[in-house]
């Protein structure tokens, strides 16, 4: 088993991880958290795969980089959501933000 | 130096799994914080292993310096206590059916993974922090531009959404 394919394997793993977050949380923030880490093995994924191969390493990296900033700003984007809805429904249960009433 | 890096790469990996895990599976938010904190430390690990320091760096500084901290002003501004979002945990049911998902979809990719091996360079390259620049500055300038606007805009629509009016209701 190549060094790539071992790399890959711990980025699926994240992956795996993430989505099971992302099914099974129950609060916003959860998920949040959750999102981080499937971007995190995407991440990883894009660098062993750049780095390992005869590919451009600049393009992964910098590639990984964007989805760093991309992470940045949707975190920022999620968490201003977040207060609104803690403002608006007490709560960031998704059991309970299920309205869409105005 | 190759046992080295064996050991290394298994020891980031342990760290990532059990941060995971403790991310996905701890009640109290602060906790699965705290284990989102220790993949991204873990992953930082692999790019130093994968010789990418300025990655590694960059997942430090953007991600556990701010991405984690952004995520507890969520958790303390939601007022969300130690016990009390994710207290009762989900039903059976659902988490048989989340399991089910997971393993389907990493089934898939881990057997394509698995059975189509790439054709790889034992060694990882070297990218010198030059090459990077040069790479941002030329021919993927405007990826870079466009993510500083990306970065202005969503910075915006965060003051934006959570501006509390003060003549209002």
């Amino acid at each position: 088993m190549s060094a790539l394919t071992l790399y890959q394997l711990v980025a699926l793993i994240l992956l795996m991880a993430g989505l099971f977050g992302i099914a099974q949380r129950r609060s916003l923030v959860g998920m949040l958290i959750s999102v981080e880490l499937m971007l995190n093995g995407a991440g990883l994924s894009i660098v062993a795969a750049s780095q390992l191969t005869p590919a451009n390493a600049v393009l992964g990296q910098l590639g990984t980089l964007f989805v760093m900033g991309l992470a940045a700003a949707e975190a920022t984007l999620v968490l201003a959501i977040i207060v609104v809805i803690a403002r608006r429904f007490g709560t960031t249960k998704t059991s309970v933000v299920s309205t869409l009433k105005g | 130096m190759e046992d080295m890096a064996k050991i290394a790469f298994g020891l980031y990996t342990l760290i990532i799994l059990g941060g995971s895990v403790l991310a996905v599976g701890a009640k109290s938010l602060v906790r699965a914080m705290v284990g989102l904190i220790a993949t991204l430390l873990g992953v930082a690990g692999m790019y130093m292993l994968l010789n990418s320091p300025f990655m590694a760096l960059m997942q430090i500084l953007i991600y556990v310096g701010a991405i984690s901290v952004l995520i507890f002003f969520a958790i303390m501004l939601t007022r969300a206590d130690a016990g009390g979002e994710e207290a009762e945990s989900a039903p059976l049911r659902q988490n048989l059916l989340s399991l089910l998902a997971v393993l389907s979809v990493g089934g898939i990719l881990g057997w394509l993974v698995l059975t189509r091996p790439l054709a790889t360079t034992g060694v990882p390259v070297e990218v010198s922090i030059e090459k990077l620049g040069l790479g941002l500055l030329g021919p993927y300038g405007l990826a870079f531009e466009l993510i500083s606007v990306v970065l202005l805009v969503s910075m915006a629509g965060a003051v934006l959404l959570a501006w509390e009016r003060r003549n209002g209701k």
